[in-house]
């Protein structure tokens, strides 16, 4: 019985927060017209969108125009990135005449809203400030065999590879294809990765070429990226790719989903989405791809892995120099495969030729630089005058289309070496060089000329302040000093000030002299003063208990000192010679000091 | 107890300083080998090379007038500019950094031995007030010394022209611009075989490890210093 009277009390006072939330919802609502502008003959859609309640709405009465309601939908409403419920109602408008129309907010609150029809020989008003022809309609395809849609239908992955076998080393070309759900994917994470470690994956294109496509009724943005992949070693291989995503997803169960639907209250209902986005690699299904071994029968003896359909050409320039001068012999391959191992091997064998390291460059004639050309520039410089050749270059690789080692051989070339020149071979060296680099014309003529060799050397580059090492240095020094700074106390003597001295001095003439009243009486003011400066408190607030709380037994003996100095003060007190040294011992020391 | 722990730590100190300073198996390095390595890369062309020497020459001495000469030469042929330094980077310069050093112990050590004098001996506080006062500018000479070399523990030169600068650290990143051969860089993060930079005018892109020179190679082999100066070079762009 008590519980039914709380439970009772708490829907009193829940309702009308409830209602009064209801309400605060029902003000949330907007509408928007789909086109704003329109042929005449053409109906434009009137969508209100409220979260909350929303009630029937009054279609309302504009000469001009016909309204009719398409119905009603419940959904969510994307708002600053949150999902939020919220109920739909899609209205037809449909001109009866040309011109601008405005039509009233068909809820209390939101805002009225316009809708332009123009006459049917006007110029398309889809294209009326814009010259680019119109969004061609998306195609509609399947899903390529084999390929399935993951992250709840949101995405998929699929690897296109060549079906035949290939060989080690042989470079072929793979297209990944990314399929993606808008306003359900929110990122891509990455790059696409291959799995599995017995395949290198080059040259994966900068930018995924872009479509739209609509699969299964829905629209996706499919991303497809080129690249070029090579065995490392032979053998039946699954190769599939994976992509990273952030998707939004339900994280409800179906039986939470099911209660949620249940739930008439907006706000309710609204806590009860469950929608967040979140972190997933998705994979394509595997491929199967046979990676044969290169044959070893007929492999060349300077076979260097070259895998691919290449031909080769070659030049040299220029044709005549003297003796000494550089030339460039240029070796060109063309064709396609795994440029990689295409090497300056071949400049190996060029006897009775000085040579330098040769330069290489490549243009790849398509995406993922499978096909293209490379080029080899050898500089060469000739010793002896005379008419020399240029032995031919042999190239050897391996073709997959013939399945056979193949052999391209450019011809030899002749040159004509003219006598040395006056210049010497410096002069023939740096050009040698420079072929490899910037001219170096320009900015060898200011330079400074060269120093003595050198006599001294570092180890190391970085500064002595900025080594560990040489910290340990100062940071040494330092606990040195501070050990010692802590460990050396002043010497009494040392610290005496002048006035302590003229104090001592007065005190040591007036025992000579005897008089025991100046003695005791300039001690104790001297001391009083002293104290007080010491300890920081006016000198007639110094008691007894003071001296002896700071000073300890010399506290008792000050105390003794003080008293002779009341007793030579008030009567005939004369202590004899020896008490005057002992006092003075006792006086020197605390203005010294000693005794803290 | 206080007492016979500081002696032990010093001793501690001691011992690894010496056993640290005692490594010999790095190469040695000497302004006038460095400077004329960088005329013999700048007479065959390899500017960015050069002035990596130069820069590295100049850290040893940065007074020499044929180093600073030679390297305002190759970088004006290069086709790079420079900040020139101001007078305050002149006064704090006048000094090597090693000279700088020792300079930096000898203060500490004076302004320690003045506070003593000034404790032990107070009738001639002139003496080691002096001390104090002579130290304290050596120590502040050390510190401007170390704080305007500090920048170019992490600076680099571009050995490779026409270098791109990426705005991921992945060969596929696009290029966000392009360095010219001799350029110097600032090094602010490293992701495998990238390191990001960061232009003298502001602009901050992924270069690759390999067309960068540091100016200060670190002992373990850190930020860009996979790159020895020899004279094939032997750098690609990537």
């Amino acid at each position: 019985m008590r519980w039914v009277k709380v439970i009772i009390a708490s829907v009193c006072l829940l309702a009308p927060a409830e209602y009064a939330m209801a309400q605060a919802l029902d003000a949330l609502a907007y509408e928007t017209m789909e086109p704003s502008r329109i042929k005449l003959g053409e109906s434009a859609t009137l969508r209100v969108t409220s979260f909350g309640h929303l009630k029937d709405v009054a279609l309302p009465t504009i000469p001009g125009l016909v309204f009719e309601e398409m119905g009603q939908s419940q959904g969510f409403d994307f708002v600053n990135g949150t999902a939020i419920p919220a109920t739909f109602i899609l209205i037809r408008v449909t001109p009866q005449f040309a011109g601008v129309f405005s039509i009233p907010g068909l809820t209390p609150t939101s805002r009225s809203i316009g809708l332009e029809v123009v006459k049917g020989d006007e110029p398309n008003p889809y294209t009326w400030r814009s010259q680019q022809p119109p969004p061609a309609p998306v195609p509609t395809t399947s899903l390529p065999k084999g390929v399935q849609l993951q992250a709840g239908g949101a995405a998929f992955v699929h690897l296109a590879i060549q079906a035949r076998p290939i060989y080690v080393g042989e470079s072929v070309p793979v297209e990944i294809d990314v399929g993606l759900r808008p306003g359900i994917v929110t990122s891509v994470n990455g790059l696409p990765t291959l799995k599995g470690s017995d395949f290198t994956f080059n040259n994966l294109s900068k930018q995924p070429e872009r479509r739209e496509q609509a699969i299964e009724g829905g629209t996706f943005v499919v991303l497809t990226w080129h690249s070029a992949l090579a065995a490392v070693k032979p053998g039946d291989f699954l190769l599939s790719a994976e992509m990273p995503l952030t998707v939004k997803m339900s994280t409800l169960s179906a039986a939470d989903r099911a209660a949620a639907s249940k739930l008439a209250w907006p706000l309710l209902q609204s806590m009860y989405n469950g929608i967040a986005p979140r972190d997933m690699t998705i994979e394509s299904s595997p491929s199967e791809l046979k990676v044969l071994p290169l044959p070893t029968e007929g492999r060349p003896e300077h076979f260097s892995g070259a895998v691919g359909d290449f031909q080769v050409l070659s030049d040299i320039s220029p044709a005549s120099v003297a003796a000494g001068e550089p030339l460039t012999l240029r070796l060109h391959i063309r064709g396609a495969g795994n440029f990689d191992r295409v090497d300056s091997t071949m400049f190996d064998h060029l006897d009775h030729w000085r040579t330098y390291p040769a330069k290489s460059s490549f243009i790849p004639s398509d995406a993922v630089g499978n096909e293209g050309e490379k080029v080899f520039e050898q500089p060469l410089i000739a010793a002896q005058p005379g008419e020399q050749s240029i032995p031919g270059l042999e190239f050897n690789y391996f073709n997959p289309n013939t399945r056979r080692y193949e052999r391209a051989q450019t011809p030899p070339i002749n040159v004509t070496i003219a006598a040395s020149l006056a210049s010497g071979s410096l002069n023939a060296l740096t050009r040698a060089q420079n072929l490899n680099g910037a001219p170096a014309t320009g900015s060898t003529q200011g330079l400074r000329p060269d120093h003595p060799p050198p006599q001294n050397s570092v180890t190391e580059l970085r500064p002595l302040y900025f080594r560990a090492q040489f910290l340990a240095i100062p940071t040494t020094l330092a606990l040195i000093l501070a050990g010692s700074w802590f460990a050396v106390r002043p010497r009494a003597a040392r610290t005496t000030s002048k006035a302590a001295e003229r104090v001592l001095a007065q005190l040591d003439a007036a025992a000579r002299a005897g008089d025991s009243s100046s003695f005791f009486e300039a001690a104790r003011r001297a001391l009083l003063q002293t104290f007080a400066a010491r300890w920081q408190m006016p000198a007639d607030q110094i008691t007894f208990a003071e001296l002896k709380a700071r000073l300890g037994p010399a506290g008792e003996e000050l105390e003794r000192l003080f008293a002779l100095a009341d007793e030579a003060r008030y009567s005939d007190y004369q202590p004899g010679g020896t008490d005057f040294q002992r006092w003075l011992k006792l006086i020197r020391g605390q203005l010294a000091g000693e005794r803290e | 107890m206080r007492a016979s722990k500081i002696p032990t730590l010093i001793a501690g100190l001691a011992l690894w300083a010496g056993q640290a300073f005692a490594q010999p198996s790095l190469p040695p390095y000497s302004a006038d080998g460095l400077y004329n390595l960088a005329n013999s890369y700048a007479r065959s062309g390899k500017l960015g090379l050069a002035v990596l020497s130069y820069e590295r020459a100049a850290l040893l001495a940065p007074d020499d007038p044929d180093i600073n000469a030679n390297l305002a030469y190759v970088r004006a042929s290069a086709h790079v500019s420079v900040k020139p330094r101001n007078r305050f980077a002149h006064l704090a310069q006048a000094t090597s950094p090693t000279s700088a050093a020792w300079l930096g112990v000898l203060g500490l050590a004076l302004v320690g031995i003045g506070l003593m004098a000034r404790k032990v001996a107070p009738r001639f506080l002139w003496i080691p007030s002096g001390g104090i006062l002579l130290g304290v500018a050596l120590i502040t000479l050390t510190a401007s010394n170390a704080m305007l070399l500090w920048p170019r523990m992490h600076e680099a030169v571009v050995l490779i022209d026409q270098t791109p600068a990426r705005v991921s650290p992945a060969l596929m990143g696009d290029t966000a611009f392009e360095l010219r051969e001799a350029e110097s860089v600032t090094m602010t993060a490293e992701h495998e075989d990238f390191i990001l930079i960061r232009t003298g005018g502001g602009l901050s892109g992924w270069v690759a490890r390999a067309n960068l020179g540091a100016v200060v190679p670190s002992v373990g082999g850190g930020i860009a210093d996979r790159n020895k100066p020899d004279l094939n070079g032997g750098q690609g762009r990537n």
